[in-house]
C-alpha cells in the first residue's frame, strides 16, 4: 500500500480551465492514481502536447514537459529510452493524438514503450475556441463546420485495439472513482497503455456530452460482463464508440508482450560487454588489408 | 615519378568500378598514402552507370581534384554521361575497353588530346584469366599497379580480404585477373611513365573514413546516448553506424516513423539527462524546424546534423551543395539564434562534431551541424587524432543546494541557468513550449518574454569570440582575402596554395561557426585585405548574404558563388584569383598616373 497523498501530485498552478471543465475531474483523477501507485514526484516525467488538456503536467509536481501540438509521443518515448526507470504518463486531447499526432499513436503502440497515454477526448477544439474535431460526430455545426461537419469522427478506441494496444479503457469524470481506477490500472500495465477519457467541454461541447449526460448514459463494462481478455469482443463493444458510453477497461493482455525498453537494455547489456573505450573509438577506421 | 595521381574510373553498375576505388584507397592509406576517393551514381536503385575518383598523394590531400591523370571507361557511354564530374585533359592518360571498337584516335573526349590513350580488351583479358568478365574490375587494378606504381601487395592483400567468403576458386581467379593486369601494363610501358612517388614514412598509422562515419564516431566520443531520426540520402549513414556502435556505449537508436519524430525523441532524451543527436538532410530539415523552437524555448542540448544535397525539395539528392544555410540560420519562428557549426572535412569532421556537442551542453541549445554529400560520403585518410587532447562538456546541473527552491530559468549572469532532469529530487520543473518565467510557469506577460528573450539570446554571445572556430590561413599582409566553409575550404586552400606558388599574396578564411555571426572575426580579416572571394556552393551566395546582414563588406569582397552538384574546383577558384590580381594591379597602377 502506498503511503503517498494525493495532495502531493497537486501543483501551485491555477488551472486556466472554464469552470465545470471536465479536465479538472481527469487531474483529480490522476493525483489518486499517482498517490496508488506510489513512485515520488520526481520519478514521474509527464509529457504533453497542446490543446487545453495539454496543460496538464503543469497542475502536477512531477517533471512536466508541455511540448508542441501533436508529438507528446515521440517526446515520451525519448525520455523513457533515456532512463526506462521513470514513470512516464503522456496526455493531451482528441486533436493532438487523433488529428495532429495521429500518425504516431500507431508506432508508439507498435514499440511498446511502458507509457500510459491519456487522452481527454471532448470531441470539440476548446482551446482555439470551437472548431472541428477528429472525433466531432457527422454533421456537427461548428465555427468552422457553418453547415455541419462532412466527415466521420475516429473512433479511438477502435483505432488504439485496431494496432495492438495492450491495454485500452474509457472513462469519464463522471465516474471519478472508476476513471482514477482505470488510470493506476494503466500506470501499472507493463506497456503501452491508453485511456480514453470523455472530457466534456462545457464552453463548446455538446448538450449530450455533459457530466450529466455522461452521468445518466454511461454503462460499465462490467456491468455487461465483459471480458477484458477478449480482444475481439473488446472491438465489438468498442464500435458503438458515439452511440454509447462504455466506461471501464476493454482490453487487458492477459501476457503482456515485453515492452520496447526492455529490449533494449537487453540489447545495451549483450553488445556493451565488449564495448572499447569511447576514447579508442577512431580504431574502427584502421584500414585493415589482412584478415 | 609525381608526387599524386587523380584517377577516375567509370561503367556500368555490375562493373564494380566503385568496389576497385575502395581497393584502391584501402592500400593507399596502408601504405601511407593520402588520398580522398569520391564516387557518383546514376539515379538508379540498382544497374545503371557509376563513378569513382581517387586523388592519391605523397602530400595531405584537400579535396577531390579537378583534372583526372588517369581516365578509365569501361564503356564511353556510361563515362561520358559523368561529364564534369570526370573532367580530362592534355595530361591525362586515357585507358579504356578496347571491344567498345573505338579507334585509339577518336576517343569521345571533345576538344581534348590526351596525353596518352591506351585500349585495352580488359573484358577478354577477365575471361581468358578469372573465367569470368566479374573480374574485369581486378585487371583494371592491376593495369593500375603496373603502370603507375600503385602498390600490388597492399591492393592483392585487401582483395583476398574482400573476398575471403568467397572461396579459393574466385580468390585464385581474381589473382590471375591481377597479375593479367600487371602483366600488360609491363608489356606495353607507358611513353612517359608516372609512377608515383613513394609515401613518406610515417609511424602513425592512417585511417580511412567517410564524413558520416566519422561524425557518428565523434557522437559517441562526445558522450551521446541517444540517436533518433528517419532515413535520408545524403545523411543515413549516421544513423547506420549508431545503429551498430551506439548500444555498447549504454545508449540507444530509435528509427523514427517520421522526421518530426526523430527529432522529438531526442528533445525528450535530452530533457531526460542524456546527451542526443539526429541527422537529416534538407527536406527533413524543414519538418523538424518546430521541434527545434521547442529545443530553444525549453533551452534543452542537442545536436541536429543536416548533411546538405541540391535543394528545394527532392532537389539533387546524391550531390552536394551549400544552400541549407538560410535554412539553418533562419527557419525559426520567434527571435531564435542556434549556433551552425561546419565542418570542412571527413577529419574536421570528427572536432567540429564533438565541438557541436560541447556548445549543445554548455548554452543548452539545440546547434546544428551543416555537413555537406561531399564530405559526408566521401572516403579520406585521416592522420591519427590525439583525442586526449579534445575536450568534452557536461550540462551545467544543479548542486544540492540549488535543489532547494530550485528555478529552472533562473537568470544568471552567464543566462545559462541550472539545468536539472527527471529522477533528481527537489530539480521537478515544467519544461514548455509556451513562455514561462524563471520557475518555469506559463506566461503571457510581455515583461517577462523580453527578459527571457534575452536570456535565450545573450546566453550565445560568448560563442563568437571563439577565435579557435576561425582558422586564417597565408601571409598577414596578403591583399586578396579568400573566404570558403564547408567542403569548398579544401578547395580553397588549394587554390590559395596554387596562387601562392604563382606568387600571388592570398589569404583565406574559413569559417566553422557560421551563426551566430562574429561581428569580429570577420571585421579583422575584412580590414586587412583589399579584394577577395566569398566562395560557395548556393545559387544565391547564402553565406556572403548573411554576412552582410550582421558585418560591413567591403565592396572588393565578391561572391564566386553557383550551384552545386558540380564543385567548385581549385582551378576555377585560382583563375578567378588571378582577375583579382590584375584587378588590383590596374587600381595600383592607376594610383601611380600622374594627375593631369
Amino acid at each position: 500500500m502506498s503511503t503517498m497523498m494525493a495532495t502531493q501530485f497537486r501543483s501551485d498552478l491555477k488551472p486556466i480551465w472554464c469552470p465545470g471543465c471536465g479536465d479538472f475531474g481527469v487531474v483529480q483523477a490522476i493525483y489518486r492514481a499517482l498517490a496508488a501507485v506510489g513512485r515520488p514526484p520526481h520519478e514521474i516525467a509527464f509529457v504533453s502536447g497542446i490543446g487545453c488538456s495539454s496543460r496538464i503536467p503543469g497542475y502536477t509536481t512531477a517533471y512536466g514537459f508541455n511540448t508542441v501540438h501533436g508529438r507528446a509521443l515521440p517526446i515520451a518515448q525519448g525520455i523513457k529510452l533515456a532512463n526506462p526507470d521513470l514513470l512516464v504518463l503522456v496526455a493531451g486531447g482528441d486533436g493532438d493524438g487523433f488529428s495532429i499526432g495521429g500518425g504516431h499513436v500507431p508506432h508508439a503502440i507498435r514499440r511498446n514503450l511502458d507509457l500510459t497515454y491519456i487522452v481527454m477526448d471532448n470531441q470539440i477544439y476548446g482551446l482555439t475556441k470551437g472548431q472541428l474535431s477528429p472525433t466531432s460526430p457527422r454533421g456537427l455545426k461548428t465555427v468552422t463546420s457553418a453547415y455541419g461537419s462532412l466527415e466521420d469522427p475516429v473512433n479511438p478506441l477502435l483505432y488504439v485495439l485496431a494496432y495492438g494496444a495492450g491495454f485500452v479503457a474509457q472513462g469519464t469524470p463522471a465516474d471519478m472513482a472508476g476513471l482514477a481506477a482505470v488510470i493506476e490500472e494503466a500506470i501499472r500495465f507493463p506497456g503501452f497503455a491508453f485511456v480514453n477519457v470523455q472530457s466534456p467541454c462545457v464552453t463548446f461541447g455538446q448538450a449530450e456530452a455533459q457530466l450529466r449526460a455522461h452521468k445518466a448514459g454511461m454503462q460499465k463494462l462490467t456491468d455487461l460482463g465483459h471480458d477484458p481478455a477478449d480482444r475481439l469482443g473488446a472491438m465489438a463493444l468498442a464500435q458503438r464508440y458515439g452511440e454509447a458510453l462504455h466506461t471501464g477497461v476493454f482490453y487487458r493482455d492477459p501476457s503482456p508482450r515485453p515492452t520496447y525498453e526492455a529490449a533494449v537494455r537487453e540489447r545495451q547489456t549483450s553488445l556493451g560487454a565488449e564495448a572499447p573505450s569511447r576514447a579508442r573509438i577512431l580504431e574502427a577506421f584502421l584500414p585493415r588489408t589482412s584478415a | 615519378m609525381t608526387s599524386e595521381l587523380v584517377i577516375g574510373m567509370a561503367g556500368a553498375g555490375g562493373d564494380g568500378i566503385v568496389s576497385a576505388g575502395e581497393s584502391l584507397i584501402v592500400a593507399a592509406a596502408v601504405e601511407g598514402y593520402h588520398a580522398i576517393l569520391t564516387k557518383s551514381f546514376g539515379s538508379q536503385i540498382r544497374g545503371g552507370e557509376s563513378s569513382c575518383r581517387l586523388r592519391v598523394s605523397v602530400d595531405p590531400v584537400l579535396n577531390p581534384g579537378g583534372t583526372l591523370d588517369v581516365a578509365v571507361a569501361l564503356n564511353w557511354d556510361d563515362f561520358l554521361r559523368f561529364g564534369a564530374e570526370l573532367p580530362t585533359g592534355g595530361r591525362t592518360v586515357v585507358i579504356y575497353e578496347s571491344a567498345s571498337g573505338v579507334a585509339p584516335d577518336r576517343v569521345p573526349l571533345a576538344g581534348i588530346v590526351p596525353a596518352e590513350v591506351l585500349p585495352v580488351p580488359i573484358g577478354a583479358m577477365a575471361r581468358e584469366s578469372a573465367g569470368t568478365e566479374k573480374a574485369k574490375n581486378t585487371v583494371v587494378l592491376g593495369l593500375l599497379a603496373g603502370w603507375f606504381g600503385l602498390t600490388p601487395e597492399a591492393i592483392l592483400a585487401g582483395l583476398h580480404r574482400k573476398l575471403s567468403k568467397k572461396g579459393p576458386e574466385v580468390i585464385a581467379g581474381n589473382d590471375r585477373a591481377f597479375a593479367a593486369g600487371l602483366w600488360h601494363a609491363a608489356e606495353h610501358p607507358l611513353a612517359a611513365p608516372r609512377r608515383l612517388a613513394l609515401p613518406r614514412p610515417s609511424t602513425a598509422r592512417k585511417l580511412l573514413a567517410d564524413g558520416n562515419d566519422i561524425c557518428a564516431a565523434a557522437a559517441i566520443f562526445a558522450g551521446c546516448q541517444f540517436f533518433g531520426g528517419y532515413p535520408i540520402t545524403p545523411s543515413t549513414e549516421v544513423m547506420q553506424f549508431l545503429g551498430r556502435e551506439l548500444w555498447r556505449y549504454g545508449g540507444a537508436v530509435l528509427q523514427a516513423e517520421d522526421e518530426i519524430a526523430g527529432l522529438g525523441a531526442v528533445v525528450g532524451a535530452s530533457f531526460a539527462g542524456r546527451k542526443a543527436m539526429t541527422a537529416t538532410s534538407g527536406p527533413g530539415m524543414s519538418l523538424k524546424t518546430e521541434m527545434l523552437g521547442l529545443a530553444t524555448v525549453a533551452e534543452l542540448p542537442l545536436v541536429c546534423v543536416n548533411v546538405q544535397r541540391g535543394g528545394p525539395s527532392t532537389g539533387v539528392p546524391t550531390k552536394s551543395e551549400q544552400s541549407d544555410l538560410f535554412q539553418a540560420v533562419f527557419s525559426a519562428h520567434g527571435d531564435v539564434v542556434r549556433p551552425v557549426l561546419a565542418p570542412t572535412s571527413v577529419a574536421d569532421t570528427f572536432a567540429v562534431t564533438v565541438e557541436a556537442f560541447n556548445i549543445a551542453e554548455e548554452f543548452q541549445t539545440p546547434v546544428i551541424v551543416l555537413s555537406d554529400q561531399e564530405i559526408a560520403q566521401r572516403k579520406e585518410t585521416v592522420d591519427p587524432i590525439d583525442t586526449s587532447a579534445i575536450r568534452v562538456v557536461d550540462r551545467r546541473r544543479p548542486r544540492a543546494e540549488e535543489l532547494v527552491g530550485y528555478e529552472r530559468f533562473r537568470l544568471t549572469d552567464s543566462h545559462v541557468s541550472p539545468l536539472s532532469q527527471p529522477g533528481m529530487e527537489g530539480g521537478n520543473y515544467l519544461a514548455s513550449g509556451i513562455e514561462h518565467t524563471e520557475t518555469g510557469a506559463p506566461t503571457a506577460s510581455g515583461e517577462v518574454h523580453a527578459r527571457m528573450n534575452e536570456k535565450r539570446l545573450r546566453k550565445l554571445d560568448p560563442l563568437k569570440e571563439r577565435s579557435a572556430l576561425f582558422e586564417v590561413e597565408g601571409p598577414p599582409d596578403a591583399p586578396i582575402g579568400l573566404l570558403a566553409w564547408g567542403s569548398l575550404a579544401g578547395s580553397a586552400r588549394e587554390a590559395r596554395r596554387l596562387a601562392a606558388a604563382e606568387g600571388l599574396k592570398v589569404k583565406l578564411l574559413v569559417p566553422r561557426l557560421l551563426y551566430p555571426v562574429s561581428e569580429r572575426a570577420y571585421h579583422s580579416f575584412f580590414r586587412s585585405v583589399t579584394r577577395g572571394l566569398v566562395i560557395e556552393q548556393s545559387h544565391q551566395a547564402q553565406l556572403y548574404r548573411v554576412l552582410r546582414m550582421f558585418v560591413d563588406v567591403p565592396r572588393g569582397m565578391e561572391p564566386f558563388a553557383r550551384s552545386g552538384a558540380n564543385p567548385i574546383r581549385p582551378e576555377e577558384i585560382l583563375e578567378r584569383v588571378r582577375q583579382q590580381a590584375m584587378a588590383l594591379q590596374r587600381v595600383h597602377e592607376d594610383e601611380l598616373q600622374p594627375q593631369e
